[in-house]
């Protein structure tokens, strides 16, 4: 027995750590196995049966790939992929440059800096799903104030329901989704600009380089590891976005706001479709590890341009 | 002389400023008028004639007249009697998250920030990875798994689906603090000849402070915003909802109470608005002195 | 060590035999805010009945009722017994989730012709009549006068479009409001036309799809032309948002059940009429119940069922006709003689029951709301000819039954 024992004691400095290490590591480990690994791999194996209401406890039949032949081979498929991207690159995109003007703006030598900067953060703080029922109702067509706003103002006619016709609900909902984002957003981007060393600008300036230039040129480059780790996370997050179409549309009108996760909501739970809804899972979590090799990769580099890593040994 | 701004400039910025505010608090503002609103008017418009449309007084009604009242802040306690318990619960849920989380993150943030060791690029790789799905892909199976366990309509079932999609989060907000923590101190502990965990307590901890309450606070921000999607799915008693989904209680057979429901909302938040006012300052100060990097 | 052992192995054995057997309970969900006094009144009745037994109510929020029995259902924790959509019971049923109810010959004669129809599948009942309502059109006189014409019942569509068209333009007010958002009541109120029409969704003998037919592509084509004089953006609207437009006097007409008159202001002067005729049909409605269904596999299921009989039955199902502003679900003139449907305004919600159709039983219900609500918005938003939209809902309502 000791001797089992004997075998596995670190033997050099570097085991010791490795040990310790992991030590600390575990019990998050633990966690994560059992919430996401064992569901995760739930999901994977009821994608390719036809689990629903009836045999949810008892266990469905395996039916292969047919769910998958039937997703992919749908022609609803394509469009809403496509759909879910082009939701993701606008909502970033919008998120990205509202966070950097922000941002911007909030680190300026203004009065009353820090009663605005936490007047920006509500959206962030408050519940997605109470926020969404304010939006809702602003966008009501005879009676809020949106609708309102534009008919006073002249620029609709008569009232005008956002969230009833494909293009507006769909803007409409892009909106929503920036309005929560980008507090969060503002805040770390804002927090990078503030540990941008001070003497950069100095000098900068002292060689007469206007504000304009000094942006572009230094606190650009300077965040740009802080935009390229904000931009994916976000992208992540806003792929998956679930509360915020749903509360508004539902997945809109005939399908206009249907992105994968409302997809896969809407077979897995609504419909009771559980096999069917566990293989839009798996095609999210496939879709999105895909896009993010490509996004690590491409962009890793011009990352490491600028990274300041520094990992004790 | 590089902080001042010209009278034009200054102009600017105040108005865009002032834009973006909009932006941000014209919901919260459009919540407040509504939920002072009797029910009727909110469903009313401005008598028009035939071909006319909104006035701009028309368009200012909406936000004073003599019918206002705070009376649907009285009547919310009426029409759904457990809100203040729904209110309590989702405060008591994210702080919940928020202790269990920190028990697991520090430790592993701790490791990341200080160790290099075999398997330390994959594991936090594939601890980011969870990042990149919702609980929704995933509420299937998590659903048997909490019944499993017997854990549905608990607490619990709220609580540990929270904490486990944002430990990597912590762990990852976290890790990049403690690097900013100057190797050496721990090295002259070492050389005194003080061991790894008493290191980590005594030396690290204290330092560690301003990161650990910044990550506390950004998870107990994402705890409490997304309470509800595991609330709906994994808890049917009453007793124990959050918030957004006692809201969902305002939705009646045949018609929605919107100005109670604005009303119990902004009560709602009040709580968590209000710690984040008096945290705000730590926050923003943490985040600047170990600014996100990398 | 080991004597010790076995002795609290011996102590665990027992107690665990010796724990207190717990009073039999029967879980009941019911949907609503709370519990109503009537149905308080027999639960009472019922726990004296059967000592030792209690009843957990539970009275659920609208939105949530339904699901959390169904979860609880899949889960394999049922409740007793839950109230629920009739259009459930097909899917519940064919699952293995509920199990069939008896009712009495002479229970079978009370209700209202066509009831019954809504809680069979495979000539059983699934589920205890609960809640019934029939639709009818309502009218405001006074955008109608305004309109320069007299406010006197439609009998046929061109006449109802033709009324619609005159406050439309003639006022600063819609002329009907119809509704467009994927919600069920968006599928009923297409149903309501249909069924004036002559139309069917499927043969309730054979479960053939019946719902590709030029009456169906004419009650679609009528409801778009309806669109060009309702109120703007109906696909943000379901029923309940236009009882706010109607109260402000924003729209002229729209179809709603008896519970309308309740909800609407008192200073509107409005009639009541039957759902004008198309076409190729005569007046007819849809005919909505909701049930009590009893799950399978509960901790109490005989007594659940006992429960569920008696809440469906007697003063407590008058009760709640009567309160909430329902048809009556049972011919109760038969056993006593004061009811609460006596006046015209109730009348015209009674008489139609007998040229009205049911709300379709489909195993898949979320296809046959998706289908149907996909042409409807098809149709709204001009994306397609009615012949084809109509097939391709009756495509999706196939895969569906």
């Amino acid at each position: 027995m000791k001797q089992f024992i004997q075998k596995f004691k670190p033997k050099t400095k570097s085991q010791t750590t490795t040990l310790f290490a992991w030590a600390l590591i575990t019990p998050a480990a633990l966690v994560m196995f059992w919430i996401v690994v064992w569901p995760l791999y739930e999901t994977f194996r009821l994608s390719f049966t036809n689990s629903n209401l009836g045999t949810l406890m008892s266990g469905a039949d395996y039916i292969g790939w047919e769910n998958y032949e039937k997703l992919l081979g749908g022609r609803k498929f394509p469009e809403i992929v496509t759909r879910t991207f082009y939701w993701m690159f606008l909502s970033v995109g919008l998120k990205m440059i509202l966070g950097l003007i922000g941002a911007a703006l909030l680190a300026s030598n203004i009065r009353a800096r820090g009663v605005i900067r936490a007047l920006v953060m509500p959206p962030w703080i408050v519940p997605i799903a109470i926020g969404c029922f304010g939006w809702l109702w602003m966008y009501n067509g005879h009676f809020g104030i949106l609708s309102n706003f534009a008919e006073m103002a002249g620029i609709t006619d008569g009232p005008f329901s956002f969230l009833a016709y494909r293009q507006s609900a769909f803007y409409s909902a892009v909106v929503t989704d920036v309005w929560i984002g980008t507090p969060m957003v503002t805040l770390f981007f804002l927090a990078a600009m503030q540990g941008v060393p001070k003497d950069l600008y100095e000098a900068a300036y002292v060689d007469g380089a206007s504000r304009w230039y000094r942006f572009r040129r230094i606190t650009l480059p300077q965040i740009m590891p802080t935009i390229v780790s904000m931009a994916l996370l976000s992208a992540i997050w806003t792929f998956n976005s679930f509360e915020i179409i749903w509360i508004l549309t539902e997945g809109g009108p005939r399908g206009a706001t249907t992105t994968l996760i409302i997809d896969t909501f809407k077979t897995a739970i609504f419909s009771y479709k559980f096999g069917a809804g566990a293989t839009r899972a798996v095609l999210v979590v496939l879709i999105l590890g895909v896009f993010s090799v490509i996004y690590l990769s491409v962009l890793g580099r011009i990352s490491k341009k600028y990274s300041y890593s520094r990992v004790q040994k | 002389m590089m902080d001042k701004y010209s009278r034009l400039h200054k102009i600017g910025i105040y108005v865009s400023i002032a834009l973006f505010l909009l932006f941000m608090l014209l919901p919260f503002v459009e919540m407040f008028v509504a939920s002072l609103r009797p029910i009727t008017h909110l469903f009313s418009r401005p008598p028009l004639e035939v071909g006319e449309t909104l006035s701009f007084m028309d368009f200012m009604s909406r936000f004073w007249s003599d019918k206002m009242s705070f009376q649907a802040y009285r009547d919310m306690w009426v029409t759904v009697p457990q809100l203040p318990r729904y209110i309590f619960n989702s405060v008591f849920l994210a702080t919940a998250v928020t202790g269990i989380s920190l028990c697991f993150v520090i430790p592993a943030a701790y490791a990341y920030a200080r160790f290099n060791f075999r398997g330390k690029s994959l594991s936090l790789t594939l601890f980011l990875a969870v990042n990149m799905f919702s609980g929704a892909v995933l509420l299937i199976p998590l659903y048997k798994l909490l019944r499993s366990y017997g854990l549905l309509n608990t607490y619990w079932a709220m609580i540990i689906p929270g904490v486990a999609f944002l430990i990597p989060t912590g762990i990852w907000l976290l890790k990049s603090f403690l690097e900013k923590i100057p190797y050496e101190l721990e090295e002259a502990a070492f050389v005194d000849g003080a061991s790894r965990l008493y290191t980590l307590r005594k030396v690290i901890l204290p330092l560690a402070v301003p990161g650990i309450v910044v990550v506390g606070v950004a998870i107990f921000i994402g705890a409490y915003a997304q309470q509800f999607l595991f609330a709906l799915t994994f808890n049917q008693n009453r007793d124990y909802m959050p918030l957004p989904a006692g809201i969902f209680e305002f939705i009646g057979y045949q018609s929605v109470l919107w100005n109670e429901m604005m009303a119990a909302s902004l009560v709602g938040i009040l709580p968590v608005l209000l710690i984040f006012l008096f945290m705000q300052k730590h926050l923003i100060a943490g985040l600047t002195s170990g600014a996100v990097k990398e | 060590m080991k004597n010790i052992k076995k002795g609290l192995f011996l102590a665990f054995i027992g107690a665990s035999f010796m724990a207190p057997v717990q009073a039999e309970e029967v879980h009941m969900i019911m949907c609503g805010g709370e519990i109503r006094a009537a149905d308080q009144v027999v639960i009472s009745a019922f726990e004296a009945k059967n000592p030792g037994v209690t009843v957990n109510a539970e009275a659920l929020p609208w939105g949530t009722c339904q699901d959390k029995s169904m979860t609880l259902a899949a889960a394999g924790d049922p409740p007793g017994l839950s109230y629920m959509g009739s259009r459930t019971l097909k899917q519940l049923a064919r699952n293995g989730l509920i199990v069939p109810i008896t009712i009495s010959e002479d229970q079978q004669a009370m209700y209202q012709p066509g009831i019954l129809n809504t809680v069979t599948d495979s000539g059983e009942f699934w589920g205890f009549p609960h809640a019934f309502s029939t639709k009818a059109l309502f009218i405001n006189c006074g955008l109608v006068e305004e309109a320069g014409l007299a406010c006197v019942a439609p009998k046929t569509w061109t006449g109802m479009y033709n009324m619609a068209k005159a406050i439309n333009d003639n006022t600063s007010a819609a002329g009907i409001g119809i509704t467009g958002k994927d919600f069920d009541n968006t599928m009923h109120q297409f149903l309501n036309y249909l069924y004036s029409n002559g139309g069917s969704v499927n043969d309730a003998a054979t479960g053939e799809i019946t719902f590709n037919s030029p009456e169906t592509i004419e009650t679609l084509e009528f409801y778009g032309k309806l669109a060009t004089v309702a109120q703007e953006g109906p696909m943000a609207y379901e029923r309940s948002q236009l009882t706010q437009l109607y109260n402000d006097g924003q729209i002229g007409m729209y179809i709603n059940g008896p519970w309308g008159a309740g909800q609407h202001n008192a200073n509107i002067a409005e009639i009541v009429v039957p759902i004008p005729a198309g076409p190729s049909g005569e007046s007819g409605t849809l005919l909505i119940t909701d049930s009590i269904a009893v799950f399978k596999g509960s901790a109490n299921e005989a007594l659940a069922m006992e429960l569920a009989a008696a809440l469906s039955s007697g003063d407590a199902q008058y009760d709640l006709d009567m309160s909430w502003g329902l048809t009556p679900i049972m011919q109760y003139e038969k056993v006593m003689d004061d009811v609460y449907y006596s006046t015209d305004y109730w009348q015209t919600f009674v008489a139609s029951i007998g040229s009205g159709g049911p709300e379709p039983m489909f195993e898949d219900f979320k296809a046959l709301q998706a289908g149907i609500n996909g042409a409807i918005q098809g149709m709204l938003m001009g994306e397609g000819s009615a012949a084809d939209l109509v097939a391709e809902a009756a495509e999706i309502l196939a895969e569906g039954n």
